[in-house]
């Protein structure tokens, strides 16, 4: 369908390492998947940092704490399936620029977006050129930050945010069959860093904006880490590999300061949610309050991070 | 009901038949022969005849050489005769022969009041979309400067161009010369013309050719448009006298003014009182008065305060052009304003069967399509008859 | 048409004037009637024309058409292919057992197919096909179509599309979706190319197999026995509730909001006024009878990049003939921004949670949108 127009790929479909049976069928220590230690309302640390890229008007670069678990994995190997990974990625934002000289009047900064993992994020090789998945988290990321940039402060000029990926949340635990749940579920979480790591750049590009956009997740999970019953619980800030089961999930892009939400992308069956008595929300709303709460807890890392980089220009001068 | 999913009407084809080859030729005697594929030798146009003849590209019209070939048509070098290359009708004007075809983009001529929307802005002057095949150009001197039409453009116009038009705004204007290539160069000279507010834009196919104009529609090809459903494409607004007019709607929406532009670019809006009623009686002001009413409203880019009542009417108006246009009816005043009155008579036999017959049935009432859009055809075809 | 592309978002920005923007915007808001340029009610969609199995050479395929003339085909194609399985699967099954332990964890039952089974691809005159529009609008799609697992009544729809499509372990089908739109979208054209889609997949048939287990798949050649993909009433099913004899494929419905309105289908005038555009994925729950919420995804507003309008108090052609007492700025309470009435402002920010919630119930509430449309789609009669 999309094919390369510069260059000549070699065949399509990749090849996977050889597991060998008796490396995960033996020791039954291998196999055993990660749990989720943190509460479900509890998020996983993140690492923000803005200006780290000098050549770039703003750049930003972002981390997700691993999962204690992956990180005991690492320290002692005892399989070749990871137990799960963590995010990182890198965000640089060029301009604003002059538009092309054939490019159309526009009243407004022009916004382009590109969404690139690079070949080694995830655990399947991805190509050089943008498949449809990075395509697609291009337009959501466009949709999120669209909506906190003051455009018409920028005529006549473009803005070029270019994030790359460089380690990707996984959609599931490797050790799982594929078909336990092949929604790409991990993308969701990407997006949220996404979102939040180019709102750092944008801030630290000096665009104006309504307010820093930060992007959140949660989940609906049904599984052992979520308690005995069978009834699908709300998790925030979910990690893919630590769930048997993802029923739903929603990802939002967030302005605290306006209560407004930029981005909002919900899929799943979320109408059996499980909530506490008395809760009168249905599945979905419940879902995206909790999206939206886990944005807030990113928004307080985004904003000092910002400020942290502020500060410590003016401690230069 | 949200939604209203049909299953596809095929449309009834009456089969043609082979005579009408026969009823093409205008006299019984055979003497004007318009089918010159079937019998070239016997092609002969007579010099008496409007011919109502349909010509395909490719067929020879005639061979006399007695014809000029005009628009439509081509001659091979070595013959005399004379080929159509557009689908159309034939029309003579003298000796000078030429097809014109019955739907085709709209070719500017000078005088043409048109509606068109700036798609370019460049140093000292306009580019408007007026739906021809070339941007026509309205050039900063051929604009109502603010402070009095007389002023003398200066560099600072220059610099401030977008705060007359920029892109995406709407104009109503007048043809002021055709160059070479068939473009239109515009002007906008007279308190009729300028920017345009309070009102819904509509685009619908203009004026084809050069001769689609209301008296050869009044033949063969106008009295079959006016059938609903068939005949599609010949629908669209056509030059008439009166391109632009105010319509006084019923239920309390007030004045509305049409502007049919000759593009087929429609704009319908609130009455402007005040300046544009001035206008049309322009020889009672005085050029102080005209100063102020070009500086007060030309330029702006804000809608007055317009009541939901002459919103709904403005919508329905646009929609009855609608109607006239799917259902092929040519689109002037006389069509316009009768379709006008229908819709408002459909509305009330609705009204009448239904009866308050469920409270949110009330809601789409506005929304002329299917049976409704049949129903006021008709009646625009009753009164045209 | 290079402004379009360079606007990558997955709209289109209309070129509008200022002041029909304004127009349109307060004739769409104004509270409880919103008055919409073609008369329509809020909750009601264009009239379409329909048809299906129009294409022989496919397993199932549809066309719907608007009256302005913009038509979209879908045609379903199914291959055979061979299941890669990898190591890990093999573990995974022998280690949790093929069969029975779905029952308390759906979505981890191992019927389930694969996702990547569906291929989708969406031409639009105009673009590219790899341009964001088109990539956008098949994600979105797919996602419900594949995302849409089925109840465990319908025992043939366990796992939804996806489950259907397992033929045995070592065989399924791929399920080829192209959807070709004949002219230039007029209006964001994604209800036009769901509803087709919908109806293509329900007159989708497969043919019968005959081989039996884990043998290689061979089918019968009669057409006439062939299956339908969406299966029709079983009777398992066929109790529960007369009105949804079987499951069907998903539909997804473009909201826009406009100060406090709700209106759906938005033509392409409606659409470049919206405070705020969502996509709302909806199947019936073949259980409960009532809807289901598959997916929600907001959609850039293209009111964000239009040209603002320039009140007459700051006009610099006005030469101050106006009096200022005018231009009083007021308080939209929609995007709680000063705005001076009849002046367009370029739309910013992004829609509240209050609103969201409004509009996801609008459509799945009884009797609610979602029905109606679903209602319609299955008045059609498809062969």
């Amino acid at each position: 369908m999309m094919a390369d127009r510069r260059r000549i790929n070699g065949p399509p479909g990749g090849t996977r390492p050889a597991v060998f049976a008796s490396n995960s069928q033996s020791g039954t220590g291998a196999t055993t998947r990660a749990q989720r230690q943190r509460q479900p309302s509890e998020l996983r640390k993140i690492f923000l940092k803005t200006g780290l890229i000098p050549t770039a008007s703003g750049s930003s670069y972002l981390e997700f704490e691993p999962s204690a678990s992956l990180a005991a994995a690492r320290a002692n190997p005892k399989s070749l399936i990871p137990p799960s990974s963590a995010l990182k990625l890198a965000c640089t934002v060029h301009g604003p620029k002059p538009l092309p000289r054939s490019a159309a009047f526009s009243p407004n900064l022009v916004l382009t977006t590109h969404v690139k993992y690079a070949p080694f994020a995830a655990r399947r090789r991805k190509g050089h050129i943008r498949d449809s998945s990075e395509r697609d988290l291009g337009v959501h990321l466009e949709t999120a930050l669209r909506g906190a940039i003051i455009a018409e402060r920028w005529p006549k000029s473009g803005l070029d945010i270019t994030i790359t990926i460089l380690e990707a949340e996984d959609d599931r635990w490797w050790g799982d069959a594929p078909d336990s749940h092949d929604a790409s579920w991990g993308m969701m979480n990407v997006l949220a860093g996404c979102i939040t790591a180019a709102s750092a750049a944008i801030a630290d590009a000096h665009i104006d904006c309504l307010d820093l956009v930060a992007g959140g997740v949660a989940a609906l999970v049904s599984d052992e880490s979520a308690g005995s019953s069978a009834a699908p619980k709300l998790m925030l800030d979910t990690d893919p590999a630590e769930h048997r089961s993802i029923l739903s999930a929603c990802v939002v892009g967030y302005m605290p300061a306006r209560d407004e939400i930029t981005e909002l992308w919900l899929k799943g069956d979320s109408s059996k949610a499980s909530l506490e008595d008395g809760d009168k929300r249905t599945g979905h709303e419940a879902l995206i309050d909790g999206a939206v709460d886990a944005a807030r807890g990113a928004h307080t890392v985004l904003a000092e991070a910002v400020r942290e980089s502020l500060l410590s220009a003016v401690g230069q001068l | 009901m949200g939604i209203t999913i049909l299953p596809p009407v095929v449309e009834d084809l009456v089969p043609r038949h082979d005579e009408s080859d026969d009823s093409m030729s205008v006299g019984s005697d055979s003497d004007v022969e318009m089918s010159g594929i079937r019998a070239p030798k016997r092609a002969r146009l007579g010099n008496l005849t409007v011919s109502t003849g349909v010509v395909t590209p490719g067929e020879v019209v005639t061979d006399d050489p007695q014809w000029m070939r005009g628009h439509g048509t081509y001659m091979t070098p070595l013959s005399t005769s004379i080929i159509a290359t557009v689908a159309g009708t034939v029309h003579k004007t003298n000796k000078l022969l030429s097809v014109h075809p019955l739907r085709a983009r709209y070719t500017p001529e000078i005088g043409d009041l048109v509606v068109g929307r700036i798609v370019e802005v460049q140093s000292k002057r306009w580019k408007v979309d007026v739906a021809a095949p070339l941007l026509a150009q309205l050039p900063l001197s051929a604009i109502n400067l603010p402070g009095g039409i007389l002023r003398r453009r200066t560099s600072a116009d220059e610099l401030q161009i977008r705060t007359f038009f920029s892109e995406g705004d709407l104009l109503v204007a007048e043809v002021q010369s055709v160059h070479q290539d068939g473009s239109a160069s515009l002007h906008t000279r007279s308190l009729k013309y300028g920017k345009l507010r309070n009102g819904v834009f509509l685009a619908v196919t203009g004026t084809g050719g050069s001769g689609a104009s209301s008296s050869s529609t009044k033949g063969g090809v106008g009295a079959g448009s006016l059938r609903p459903g068939a005949g599609a494409g010949v629908g669209g607004v056509v030059r008439s006298r009166r391109q632009v007019w105010t319509v006084s709607t019923h239920n309390g929406g007030g004045e509305v003014d049409v502007i049919l532009g000759v593009n087929g670019y429609i704009w319908i809006s609130k009455h402007a009182d005040g300046a544009a009623a001035a206008s049309s009686t322009t020889q009672n002001v005085s050029i102080t008065r005209m100063e102020e009413m070009v500086s007060s409203s030309i330029y702006s880019s804000q809608n007055d305060n317009i009541t939901p009542q002459t919103r709904r009417e403005i919508a329905r108006l646009a929609q009855c052009i609608q109607v006239l246009v799917q259902g092929g009816v040519r689109v002037d005043e006389e069509t316009v304003m009768r379709a006008y009155e229908a819709s408002l008579l459909v509305d009330l036999e609705v009204g009448d069967d239904e009866d308050e017959y469920e409270e949110t049935r009330h809601e789409g009432r506005e929304y002329l399509e299917g049976a409704k859009s049949r129903r006021i055809l008709e009646l625009v075809v009753q009164q045209a008859k | 048409m290079s402004n379009q592309r360079q606007a990558s978002s997955a709209s289109q920005v209309p070129h509008l004037s200022p002041a029909e923007l304004s127009y349109l915007y307060t004739s769409l808001s104004l509270p409880k009637s919103s008055i919409r340029p073609d008369g329509r009610s809020p909750t009601q969609f264009r009239p379409l024309t329909a048809e299906t199995n129009i294409l022989p050479g496919t397993n199932g395929s549809a066309r719907v058409g608007f009256a302005d003339g913009t038509q979209a085909i879908v045609g379903v194609k199914a291959e055979v292919e061979k299941t890669v399985l990898s190591n890990e699967t093999v573990d995974a099954r022998s280690e949790f057992g093929i069969s029975e332990d779905r029952g308390e964890q759906e979505g981890s039952a191992a019927v389930g197919g694969h996702g990547s089974w569906v291929q989708m691809s969406i031409e639009i005159p105009g673009f590219r096909d790899d341009d964001a529009l088109p990539v956008f609008l098949s994600e979105m799609m797919r996602e419900s179509l594949v995302g849409a697992v089925g109840s465990a009544e319908a025992s043939d729809m366990t796992g939804g599309l996806k489950g259907r499509l397992v033929i045995n372990k070592r065989w399924h089908w791929r399920l080829y979706i192209d959807v070709l739109l004949l002219s230039q979208p007029l209006s964001y054209p994604l209800p036009l190319l769901s509803l087709t889609t919908h109806l293509a997949l329900l007159s989708t048939k497969l043919p019968k197999l005959k081989s039996q287990g884990e043998e290689d798949p061979f089918f019968d050649d009669d057409w006439a026995v062939a299956e339908y993909l969406y299966p029709r009433v079983s009777l398992s099913s066929a109790k529960h509730s007369a009105r949804s004899p079987f499951v069907r494929p998903p539909v997804t419905l473009l909201v826009i909001s406009v100060g406090e309105n709700i209106i759906f289908d938005p033509n392409r005038e409606e659409i470049a006024v919206a405070d705020a555009v969502l996509a709302i994925s909806i199947t019936r729950d073949s259980e409960a009878g009532n809807l289901k919420l598959l997916s929600i995804r907001t959609v850039d507003p293209p009111s964000r990049l239009t040209q603002p309008g320039i009140p007459n108090s700051e006009n610099v052609n006005m030469l101050g003939a106006v009096a200022s007492t005018e231009d009083v700025a007021v308080l939209n309470p929609a995007t709680g921004e000063e705005e001076v009435p009849g002046v367009w402002r370029p739309r910013r920010g992004g829609v509240k949670r209050s609103v969201i919630a409004e509009m996801v119930k609008t459509v799945l509430k009884k009797g609610g949108v979602g029905e109606e449309v679903l209602e319609g789609l299955e008045g059609v009669e498809v062969s």
